[in-house]
C-alpha cells in the first residue's frame, strides 16, 4: 500500500501487526460461529422444524453454550494411539486456514476515488498461494484418522485421501484458466478486472467445475464420505473429545466461509461497484465491502442448502466423477479461456 | 471368520450399538480395503421372551402382550392373535367389525411404509427425506389415534369385534389426509426417479433373485420386488379382502430401487383400499348376536385344538401357530415373524460390495429387529 | 440432475414449521386417550375382576373409606402407576362401570419418591389432590 508511514510509528509496527492478527483470528472465529448458526437455522427451515430457539434471541447464543460444553469435557486418548499424530493434528487443520486468511481480501475502501483493498498482504501469486495452502488440511485430517487406532477412522482416512487427490486437479485448472484470461495471478487484480462482466458469464463451465471441486475439497455433502455417519459412525474424528473435536469442527466451517469468499471474488465480480457509488464519500467506504459480503453469504447459503437436499455418493463414484468427468471438463474450460482471452485481447 | 487374516484384511463390527440401525443386531464384516469378503449376523440382543410370557397370561391379557412384538405395526400383530383365537372359538365378527379392522390395518401399512422409505433415504445420506416422510406419517398417526386412543400399542381388538366404533365424522377427516398423501407420494417418487445420485446408489445394488428369496422364505416387499406376486391378501383372503379390488405390486429388478418402488406403490394401493372401505362399510352391530362376547369379554375356556393363521404384515407374512388344551391360557403360541428370514438373506447379498452399500442394502429391507428376536 | 430435490427443499422453506413449543403449548389429546383412571366409589362393589384382568398385576384391592370423613370402609382398587400399561382392560371388564379414563399423563403421574406411585382409592376418586409429590 503506497501510504507514507510517519517516523514515530515504525517501532510500534510489530505490535500493530500482532493486534491486527489477533483481531483477524477473532473475526474468523465469529464468522465460523455465524456460519454454524446459519446452517442450523437453514436446515431447520428445509425440514419444517425450528432450529435453536431457546438460548438467546433466535438461538444466537447456542454456539456459546456449545463451546462451553466442549471446553468442559474430559480429554480422552485411546489406548495405543500414536501420540505425535494425535496431539498435533489440530495444528495442521487450523494452521492451513489461518495461512489462507493472510492473502484473502475481504473488501475494499474507496477514498477520493482511489481503491485500497482490505487484505493483510497483497502478493503477486496470491491465488496460487491460497490454493496450495488449503491443501495442507489433508495432512491434518489424515493425522487424526490414522493416529486414532480405530478401524472406523482408518476407513475414513483412506477415503479422504482418495477424494482430495482427485479434486485438487480440476480446482487448480479452473483457477489457472481464470488467471489466464485476466493475465495475472494476483487475486486483487482478478477481482478488479471484472468490472460489470463477471467471470461467471464469461466462463460458466469453469464456475460450475470450480464450485463442485470446492465442495469436494471442503468435504461437504455430497462428498463427505470420510465422516459419513451412517456407515462408519463419525469417520475420521470418532476418537476426538472436547475441544479437539471443536477445533476440527470449526476448521470445516472456517474453510466454508473462506471458500465462499473465494467464489465471490473469482467468479461473482468481487467488490466492483458502479462508478457513481465509488466516488460517493460515504457509500465508497461501506458499499464495496458490503456488496462482497452479500455475495459471499449467498454462496454460503447455496453450499449449506445443497447439503440437506441431496443424498451422498459412494467413494468409488466420487473418484470416478473427478477423474473421468470433471478433469476433461476443466481442460475444455482452459481451452475456451485461452481462446476467449486471445479474442478479447485482439 | 476369525481364521488367518491376510495382511490387508480386517474385521469390523457394524455392532449392536450403531447410530443408524433399525434395532440391535451384530453384523461382522471381514473387509479387504473397502470390499466385504465375508459377513455374518448375530441376533438376540433384544429377546424379551414373549412366547413364554404368553403361556402364563389369559387370552385377553395376551392381546396387550402381542401388541409389543413389533410396536410399529401393533394392530396387525393383534389381528393375527385374535384371528387365531377366533378360529379356535368358532366365532366370527360381523361385517362392520371386519371393515373397521381392514381400515386400521391399511392405515398401519401406510405409516409403516412411510417410515421405511424415510429410514432408507436417511441411510444413504438424504437426511431431509426422513423428515418429509415423518411429517406425512404424523397425519396418519393422528387418524389412528382418533379411533383407538393411542399412537402405538393400541390394545384395540377384542374377540368377536373391536372395542369402539369409528368416531363421528371419520370419513370427512380422512379424505383430505388421503388426498394430500397421494400428492406427496407422487412428489417422493419423482424425487427418487430423477435424482442421479440416488439412482447411482440404488440401481443394481443388492440384487436378490427369485430363487434365493423363495428358498430362504423371504416374503413381503422384498419378495415382490423380485417378480413373485405372492400376497396373502390375495392368496388366502381373510377379513373382507375378497370383496375389495386391488392389485399386487411387483417389480422385476430385485435391487434396492425396486424394493422402495414396491413400497411406494403399495401406499397408493392402500389409499385405494381405504377409499373403497369408507364407501362400502355397512351399519350394524360390532359383536356377534346371541353370544356373550362384547366389549366386556366373558371368562373363556377355549376348546382344545391347534390352528395356524397368517396375515399380511407390512414387512411380509406373519403367522401364529396356537395350541390350546382347553383352559383359559394358551398352551403354546409360536410366532412366525417376517423379518427373520429377510435378515438371513442379508449376508449373501453384501459379499462383494463396499461398506457404503451394506448400509443401503440393510436399510432397504426395512425391518424391525424387535420382531426378529421376540 | 438433482433439480427436483432442490426445488422441493426450497418450497419447504416457505412452509411454516410444525414444531410445537412444549411445555408452553400442551399436546392435543384425542377423545379416547387413556390417562389415569377415575374411580366412582358409589358404583364399585369390590369384586376384584379388574385386579384379575390386569396383565401386569398392577391393581390390588384394599380397604378405604367410602366418602371423605366417613367411618364405613369397603374394598376398593389401588393402582400402581409404575406397573400400569394404560391398556384400558380394567375399564372394559368392570361389571358396574365404576372405572373410567381420565386425561392425566404427565402432571400428577411423575413422582420423586417410589411410594407416591401407589395411587390409593382416594386419589383415584379425585378426593385428594394427585399432584402432591410432584415437587421434591
Amino acid at each position: 500500500m503506497p501510504i507514507n508511514i510517519p517516523e514515530l510509528i515504525i517501532p510500534l509496527l510489530p505490535w500493530i501487526r500482532g493486534v491486527v492478527g489477533l483481531v483477524l483470528i477473532g473475526a474468523i472465529f465469529l464468522a465460523a460461529m455465524g456460519a454454524v448458526w446459519l446452517e442450523r437455522k437453514l436446515s431447520a427451515d428445509i425440514q419444517s422444524r425450528m432450529g435453536p430457539c431457546r438460548v438467546g434471541k433466535y438461538g444466537l447464543l447456542q454456539l456459546v453454550a456449545d463451546a462451553i460444553k466442549l471446553f468442559t469435557k474430559e480429554d480422552l486418548k485411546p489406548w495405543n494411539a500414536d501420540s505425535l499424530l494425535f496431539n498435533n493434528a489440530n495444528i495442521f487443520m487450523i494452521g492451513s486456514i489461518f495461512l489462507m486468511l493472510v492473502a484473502l481480501p475481504v473488501g475494499a475502501i474507496f477514498i477520493n476515488g482511489v481503491e485500497y483493498p482490505l487484505a493483510v498482504t497483497q502478493m503477486d501469486i496470491s491465488v496460487l498461494y491460497i490454493e496450495a495452502v488449503s491443501a495442507l488440511s489433508i495432512f491434518g485430517i489424515f493425522m487424526v484418522a490414522y493416529g486414532s487406532n480405530n478401524k472406523y477412522s482408518l476407513l475414513g482416512a483412506f477415503r479422504n485421501f482418495a477424494r482430495m487427490v482427485g479434486y485438487e486437479v480440476p480446482l487448480g485448472i479452473t483457477v489457472i484458466s481464470v488467471a489466464v484470461m485476466t493475465g495475472s495471478l494476483s487475486i486483487v487484480d482478478i477481482s478488479r478486472s471484472q468490472g460489470l462482466h463477471w467471470n461467471i458469464f464469461l466462463q460458466p463451465l469453469g464456475c460450475f467445475v470450480f464450485f463442485v471441486s470446492l465442495m469436494a475439497d471442503m468435504g461437504r455433502l455430497p462428498f463427505d464420505q470420510n465422516e459419513s455417519e451412517e456407515e462408519i459412525i463419525a469417520g475420521w474424528i470418532t476418537e476426538y473429545c472436547g475441544m479437539r473435536f471443536g477445533l476440527g469442527f470449526f476448521a470445516e466451517y472456517m474453510h466454508m466461509v473462506l471458500g465462499s469468499f473465494l467464489v465471490a471474488l473469482l467468479f461473482l465480480g468481487g467488490w466492483n461497484v458502479p462508478g457513481f457509488v465509488a466516488n460517493n464519500p460515504v457509500l465508497g467506504l461501506i458499499a464495496p465491502t458490503g456488496f462482497l459480503l452479500v455475495k459471499a453469504v449467498f454462496v454460503l447459503m447455496v453450499i449449506i442448502g445443497l447439503r440437506w437436499a441431496v443424498p451422498r455418493f459412494r467413494i468409488d463414484q466420487v473418484v470416478d466423477l473427478s477423474w473421468k468427468k470433471l478433469f476433461p471438463l476443466a481442460l475444455l474450460n482452459l481451452v475456451w479461456a485461452v481462446g476467449l482471452g486471445l479474442y478479447l485481447g485482439a | 471368520m476369525e481364521e488367518q487374516l491376510e495382511p490387508n484384511e480386517m474385521i469390523v463390527h457394524l455392532g449392536p450399538q450403531h447410530p443408524m440401525q433399525p434395532g440391535p443386531f451384530r453384523l461382522n464384516l471381514r473387509l479387504k480395503g473397502e470390499t466385504v469378503v465375508d459377513a455374518d449376523i448375530e441376533l438376540g440382543f433384544i429377546h424379551k421372551g414373549i412366547e413364554k410370557i404368553l403361556e402364563n397370561k389369559t387370552y385377553l391379557q395376551g392381546i396387550t402382550i402381542v401388541d409389543r412384538i413389533c410396536y410399529l405395526v401393533a394392530l396387525v400383530n393383534e389381528e393375527c392373535f385374535v384371528g387365531c383365537t377366533e378360529k379356535l372359538l368358532g366365532i366370527e365378527p360381523p361385517e362392520r367389525s371386519k371393515y373397521i379392522r381392514v381400515i386400521l390395518d391399511e392405515l398401519t401399512r401406510i405409516q409403516s411404509h412411510l417410515l421405511g422409505i424415510g429410514e432408507f433415504a436417511e441411510f444413504i445420506g438424504f437426511v431431509s427425506m426422513f423428515m418429509y416422510a415423518v411429517r406425512e406419517r404424523e397425519e396418519v398417526l393422528s387418524l389412528i389415534d382418533m379411533v383407538t386412543g393411542a399412537r402405538v400399542t393400541h390394545s384395540y381388538l377384542k374377540f368377536g369385534g373391536v372395542r369402539d366404533d369409528l368416531p363421528d365424522g371419520f370419513k370427512e377427516k380422512t379424505t383430505p389426509v388421503l388426498n394430500d398423501l397421494k400428492k406427496e407420494v407422487d412428489n417422493f417418487e419423482q424425487m427418487f426417479h430423477t435424482d442421479r445420485i440416488y439412482r447411482e446408489r440404488t440401481v443394481g445394488v443388492g440384487v436378490l433373485t427369485a430363487d434365493v428369496a423363495k428358498s430362504l422364505g423371504v416374503s413381503g416387499p422384498a419378495l415382490r420386488a423380485t417378480g413373485v406376486p405372492f400376497d396373502i391378501r390375495k392368496n388366502e383372503p381373510y377379513l373382507v379382502y375378497k370383496d375389495l379390488d386391488f392389485k399386487v405390486c411387483t417389480e422385476t429388478a430385485g435391487d434396492c430401487f425396486a424394493r422402495v418402488q414396491v413400497r411406494l406403490n403399495e401406499i397408493r394401493e392402500s389409499i385405494y383400499i381405504l377409499e373403497q372401505c369408507l364407501d362400502q362399510i355397512p351399519n350394524g352391530p360390532l359383536f356377534p348376536e346371541n353370544t356373550l362376547y362384547g366389549r366386556r369379554t366373558p371368562v373363556m375356556r377355549v376348546p382344545a385344538g391347534e390352528v395356524f393363521h397368517r396375515v399380511e404384515d407390512p414387512r411380509g407374512e406373519m403367522g401364529m401357530y396356537m395350541v390350546s388344551d382347553g383352559s383359559d391360557k394358551p398352551y403354546r403360541v409360536k410366532v412366525r415373524g417376517p423379518y427373520y428370514p429377510t435378515l438371513q438373506a442379508l449376508p449373501p447379498l453384501i459379499i462383494g460390495t463396499t461398506v457404503a452399500d451394506v448400509a443401503a442394502i440393510s436399510g432397504s429391507m426395512d425391518g424391525c429387529t424387535s420382531e426378529a428376536d421376540r | 440432475m438433482v433439480l427436483k430435490n432442490i426445488k422441493y427443499a426450497i418450497k419447504n422453506i416457505t412452509k411454516p414449521p410444525v414444531t410445537r413449543m412444549y411445555p408452553e403449548k400442551p399436546s392435543e389429546l384425542s377423545d379416547r386417550f387413556r390417562g389415569l383412571q377415575i374411580l366412582d366409589k358409589t358404583k364399585c362393589i369390590g369384586c376384584g375382576i379388574c385386579a384379575n384382568t390386569c396383565p401386569n398385576a398392577a391393581i390390588k384391592i384394599v380397604k378405604a373409606p367410602i366418602a371423605p370423613g366417613s367411618e364405613k370402609q369397603r374394598w376398593f382398587p389401588q393402582i400402581d402407576i409404575g406397573h400400569c400399561l394404560f391398556c384400558g382392560l380394567c375399564i372394559d371388564q368392570c361389571p358396574k362401570g365404576a372405572l373410567s379414563s381420565g386425561k392425566e399423563y404427565a402432571k400428577g403421574l411423575v413422582k420423586w419418591k417410589h411410594k407416591d406411585l401407589l395411587m390409593n382409592p382416594d386419589k383415584l376418586a379425585r378426593e385428594v389432590d394427585i399432584e402432591e409429590g410432584d415437587e421434591r
